[in-house]
Parts: C-alpha cells; structure tokens; sequence
C-alpha cells in the first residue's frame, strides 16, 4: 500500500469541489421558478394591465438608468437619495409611467420580500439541523415560533398601544423564547437531545399562553390579524418591510457560509468535534444564535411561515449533498423559490382573498414528506 | 525507557527492556519528537457517579509505543482514555504531555499534539472518504484559512498509511465497517498528532479489518514514532501488536508492561476470569489459548 506515492502527491489541482453540476442545477431551476412565479405576482392585482404592459413595466429603463430611484427603494427616500448624492449620482425626481409605478412601488416589494424570507428560513433550518444533527429539524425547533406567536398575542391583546411595534416584538419573543430554552438544557453544556427537550418544552408552555390569549381577544379583526402572523402572512408588505428583513439576511447568511465548515465537522458528531479540536458548545451557540438572527429576520416580516426551513433544506440535501458551503449556497436559491411560488398561490388563488402564505406552505410542504416517507425508510438519520 | 517503569499498587513491576515485536530499530529515547503521556493520581469518575471509576497511581504511555489497555468490559479503560485525551476531567491528579497538563493546553492546540478516535463515529452518508480526512485538519487550519498545500501532504499522506487511497472518491454510505474505519482513521492521522488515542478501533470489525488497523498502528509507531494508546477487546491481539500492555481491573490498573511479561495465566484468571493456557515464547508474543469461562466463586 506505500508503492504509489508520487502519482497520488502529483494530483492535479482541480476545480473548487464545492462547485458542480447539481449545485448549477439548482441555482438555474431556482431562479427560472422565481423570475417565472415573480413575473405572475407583477401581473395581477387590483389595478389592471395586460400582461405585456406589466412586464415591460419590469425591464423599463426609465428604472434602470436611474439608480437614485432603486436606491430609494431600497433604502428609503432619505437614506437613498443621501447615498445617491454621495456617489455622485444623481438625485433628482425620476417621472414614471402609472404602470411602472405600479409594478415597482406596491407588487414588486411583495416578491422581494419572499426572496428574502426565503433564504432566511432555508439557512435557518440548513443550521438547525445540524446542530440539532436531526433532519427533521426546522427553524422554529429550538422554541422560536412559540415565542414569536406569544409575544404577537400578547402585542395585539394585551399591550394593544405597541401594535405598531409588531415586527419587532414578534422576532424579539422569538428570540427571547430561544435563550430560554437554551438556559433550560444548559447543565454542563448541552446536547442536541437536551436542546430539543428544552424547546419542546417552551414550545408547550408558550403555547397554551397563545391558545389562552385568543380567547380574551373580544375583536375579530384582531382575531384575524393574530392568525394571519402566526401563519405567515406576506399580505401588504411594502418596501419598508424590504428594509427591514435585508440586514439581517445578509449578515446571516455571510455569517452561515463562513461557518460552513464548521458545521461539517459539527456533523461527524460532538465527540470527533472535540477531538478535533472544536469548542463544541461555542460553536454549538453562535450557529444557533446565526440561525435565530434569520429566522428572526423573517418573522419580523412575514410572520411565522412554516414548512420553508424543513423542506428546503431537505430537498437541496438530497439534490447537491451534505457538504454545507453547497447546502446553504444551494438553499439560498431553492427557499426563495419555494417562498415566492407558494405566495403567488397564497396571493391568487382564491382572488379577491388573500390567503396566508404559511396556509400554502403547509399545503406542499405534507405532501411532500408523505412522498418521502413512502420512499425511505431511514428519514430522520442525518 | 527506564523512566517509564510505574509500580502497579503492589503488583510484581515489569521493566520495558524486552517489548513484544518490531522494536528493533526504534530510536534511543530522547531523540525521538514524540512526547510521552503520563497521568499521575488520577482518580476518575462521571458526573453523578459518588466513587471514582477509575483510580490509578501512574499511568505511563511512553513515546514512541504503542501501549495498549485491556480488560474485561466496565473495568475502566475507555474512562481512562477519556481521561488521558482531556474528555473528562479527573476528580483528583493530572494528565501531562510532555511536561504539560492537558488541561492547560488550548483546545485546538491540544487537538494539533493529541488525537482520539472515538469507538463509534458517524458521518454524512454523502461525505466521501477524502472530505473525510480534510476534516482531520481542523486544529490546523483558523477560522478563514483555505486547505493549503501542507494540509494537502498530511491527507495524501494519512490516506496512504492507512492504505485508503482506492476509496477516496467513495462516500462512507457505499462502505463496509472496516473500510469505514480505516477511513477514520486516516482522518485521525492528517490531524497529524504526536500522540494518538483509539478506543476500541477493532471492535466490530471483520479478522482481515482487524489485522489491517493493527498494522496500520504499528507503521505508524515505526514510521513516524507517534505514541499510540489503545483500548483493546481483544488480549491476543493485543499481545501481538502492542510494545505494552495495561490490565486494567475494578477501575484499576492490575499490571502493566511488555506482553511477555504481564500476559500469563495467572492474568487471564484474575482479570478475564477465564482459564486459558499461555504461550509465552511464541514468536509473534505470547500465544492465548482460552478454555473456559470461570464461574463467579473460582476467578477471584
């Protein structure tokens, strides 16, 4: 077994391994699915245009040549044309067509807005099951739905003057519920087990406080408007709803694809880890608490969406592999396709009614694991 | 090696002059780069254990050897091992590399001189064997480094002693239980340690697989003068491929030395509780013959 030495040294350099067929596969079927299902949701609406119009509204260079404008959009009016004006662009007053208006002021946001949530929920759950090594696992396993939903009833029933704060106090509860379950299966560290022991238990309690919480609710609008956050909801997201989920996503997902590697070791198990040298229950920490910033994120904006961060994960496996630098670049392109998909069901189907996007989520998302479960035996192993 | 001669709580002390096979052209001690592992008073017990599980004066794994940790199941061994690689913290006494507590090293740091190989691993079914081995890197690479041509030498190297190289491409899911092994294995050596830990890498593992990981440990002494502990099931095979033996008992250590020395009937007895005839001067290290188990009354 020592003959071969030399040849096997003088490998020749090859191409970086975490780029292949199955990766571009998925990032060009993914983003056929969003331009595809986005150019639908900028089709209809209540304002009528032929199809044609709306599109070409899409591509209109009046938009294009002046970045002041996307500038503007995507980082407010103020904050936009000050940028606009540091970079030496111009910052006057772009006139539009009614139609491009249209388009890119009111529907376009809504697409940008599941892109986005997309991604989120798809590295959130990418991170929580390995963490958690169980395939299974989705963003919302370590308590955080629980605490987003108690904190939303508790906004709207109880402290009904901080309605406003919505978005903010529905990530902070998540958040919140997260550290909880985490100070529960703390005792010398923690485990994948203990975690999820933990969240269930916070999951259960939170729960029934939610469930308790409905019935001092005398109003139905707010009734509806609790069910709408705690299904998911993209209905009449705006571009201030862009502004506030973008951050979040970048730096989680900067933050996921640096800590790729160390969620593959993660995967040979906590003992191989520590041979290796990791301090487990840090890296163990900040993974999650990258994967609550995420899922935070995305319930800021769209509420509790289910089903996104268990699917999309599992399917993107399937298709480029376990290694996680392909996982999350893959999940960043399958979750928005996902997301934005689902909203143009949850957003036409039974037009004039909206129906929480989480609704449509949950409609694929059963189906599919029942395919899953009738085709393997092993679900569950990670 | 004659400061690596512990006393045993009474027992007869065994010198390490004469250590089973291939000791031949072993350097001098001293010139050798790997550090030897000694633990010192150690007691050893679990959260929520009240005793120890392990108590044991000195413990010495000398460098450049392999010492391997026999014993009946629940005596202690793989408690020790935990002990030795920094897994868990002894109630009383150290653990010293080379000088230096265990426990004083970084954890990263720690992992680039000491290696463990666990007795079950699991991996990603898709994680081919070469992915494998790139992790064995870890400790060696910071958070933002790519593999550089370094960590390329260790995995070619590691992946041609454990004599892998035909299943690089292989993921781990398409292998049978002693290729796995021998992959993890290859993964313990691109970490490239000066002293390596296994605990039970036989185990489970079919007679071909079995002799290939002895082998490979062995090379590894030989070659590359790493300082090797290992728990073995297995007193035949341990005679055979170890520079030393540690019979470990109750949680304590029954007697410690070269094979030739410590392997007798007397020890197949007190510590195996099995009657066996003992060959001692076949030529590949002592030869067991197990007969029969003994009963509960006639062992002690």
């Amino acid at each position: 077994m020592a003959g071969d030495v030399g040849t096997t040294q003088s490998r020749e350099k090859r191409r970086p391994a975490w780029l292949d067929g199955s990766l571009g596969l998925v990032a060009v079927g993914s983003l056929a699915v969003v331009v595809a299902a986005g150019l639908v949701q900028v089709s209809f609406g209540a304002f009528t245009m032929p199809v044609s119009q709306a599109w070409l509204a899409v591509v209109d260079p009046q938009v294009w040549t002046n970045p002041q404008f996307l500038l503007r959009l995507f980082l407010g009016d103020g904050l936009g044309t000050t940028v606009a004006g540091a970079l030496g662009l111009s910052t006057a007053e772009v006139d539009l067509a009614k139609e491009t208006l249209v388009v890119w002021r009111i529907r376009m946001p809504r697409v940008l807005v599941a892109v986005l949530v997309g991604v989120n929920l798809a590295i959130s759950g990418a991170i929580f099951q390995a963490v958690t090594r169980n395939e299974l696992a989705s963003p919302y396993i370590l308590g955080v739905s629980s605490g987003a939903g108690l904190a939303v009833l508790l906004t709207l029933v109880v402290f009904s003057g901080f309605a406003t704060l919505l978005p903010l106090t529905a990530a902070l509860g998540g958040a919140l519920a997260f550290v909880l379950v985490y100070a529960i299966a703390w005792q010398n560290g923690t485990s994948p087990v203990r975690l999820v022991l933990a969240g269930v238990i916070v999951s259960m309690v939170f729960q029934s406080l939610q469930t308790a919480l409905y019935l001092l609710a005398s109003d139905l609008a707010v009734v509806q408007s609790a069910i709408a956050w705690t299904t998911g909801s993209l209905t009449g997201v705006d571009w201030e709803q862009v502004r506030l989920v973008l951050p979040g996503t970048v730096v989680s997902f900067v933050l996921a694809l640096a800590g790729a590697r160390q969620l593959n070791v993660l995967l040979l198990g906590e003992d191989t880890a520590q041979s290796l040298g990791m301090s487990v229950e840090r890296v163990r920490f900040a993974l999650s608490a990258v994967a609550i910033l995420a899922a935070s994120s995305a319930i800021a904006v769209a509420g509790i969406v289910g089903f996104v961060g268990l699917i999309v994960p599992h399917v993107a496996r399937i298709l480029v592999g376990s290694d996680y630098k392909r996982l999350m670049l893959a999940c960043a392109f399958a979750g928005p396709a996902l997301m934005v998909a689902a909203d143009v069901g949850a957003r036409l189907a039974l037009n004039p009614t909206q129906l929480p996007v989480g609704i449509v989520t949950g409609l694929i998302g059963g189906p599919y694991f029942l395919y899953l479960m009738r085709r393997r035996s092993n679900l569950g192993d990670l | 090696m004659s400061d690596a001669t512990p006393t045993t709580d009474g027992e007869e002390t065994a010198s390490t002059g004469d250590a089973g096979s291939n000791d031949t052209d072993r350097p001098a001690d001293g010139e050798s780069a790997a550090p030897e592992l000694v633990g010192e008073a150690l007691a050893v017990g679990y959260p929520g254990t009240e005793e120890p599980v392990v108590e044991c004066e000195t413990l010495v794994l000398p460098r450049g050897e392999v010492t391997a940790l026999v014993g009946p199941n629940g005596s202690g061994k793989s408690t020790l091992l935990k002990a030795l690689s920094n897994r868990l913290d002894p109630e009383t006494g150290s653990v010293v590399l080379d000088g230096t507590e265990v426990q004083s090293f970084g954890s990263k740091e720690l992992a680039r001189k000491l290696g463990l190989l666990s007795q079950e691993n699991e991996s990603p079914g898709s994680l081919t064997v070469e992915e494998l081995v790139h992790h064995g890197r870890y400790p060696h690479r910071g958070f933002f480094d790519s593999v550089d041509e370094t960590d390329r030498r260790a995995v070619e190297r590691a992946l041609e002693l454990a004599g892998v190289e035909d299943l690089r491409d292989r993921p781990m899911d398409g292998l049978s239980g002693g290729q796995k092994q021998l992959a993890w294995i290859a993964m313990a050596l691109a970490q490239d340690t000066d002293v390596l830990l296994l605990d039970e890498p036989t185990t489970y593992l079919d007679l071909h697989h079995q002799l290939r990981v002895m082998e490979v440990l062995r090379t590894l002494v030989d070659v590359r003068e790493v300082t090797i502990g290992v728990v073995l099931h297995d007193i035949g095979q341990a005679a055979r491929f170890a520079d030393n033996l540690v019979a470990m008992k109750d949680g304590e250590p029954y007697d410690w030395g070269p094979p030739r020395k410590v392997v007798d009937e007397a020890l197949l007895r007190d510590v195996f509780r099995v009657e066996a005839d003992v060959d001692v001067d076949h030529p590949t290290g002592p030869h067991v013959s197990p007969h029969r188990a003994l009963d509960e009354t006639e062992g002690r």
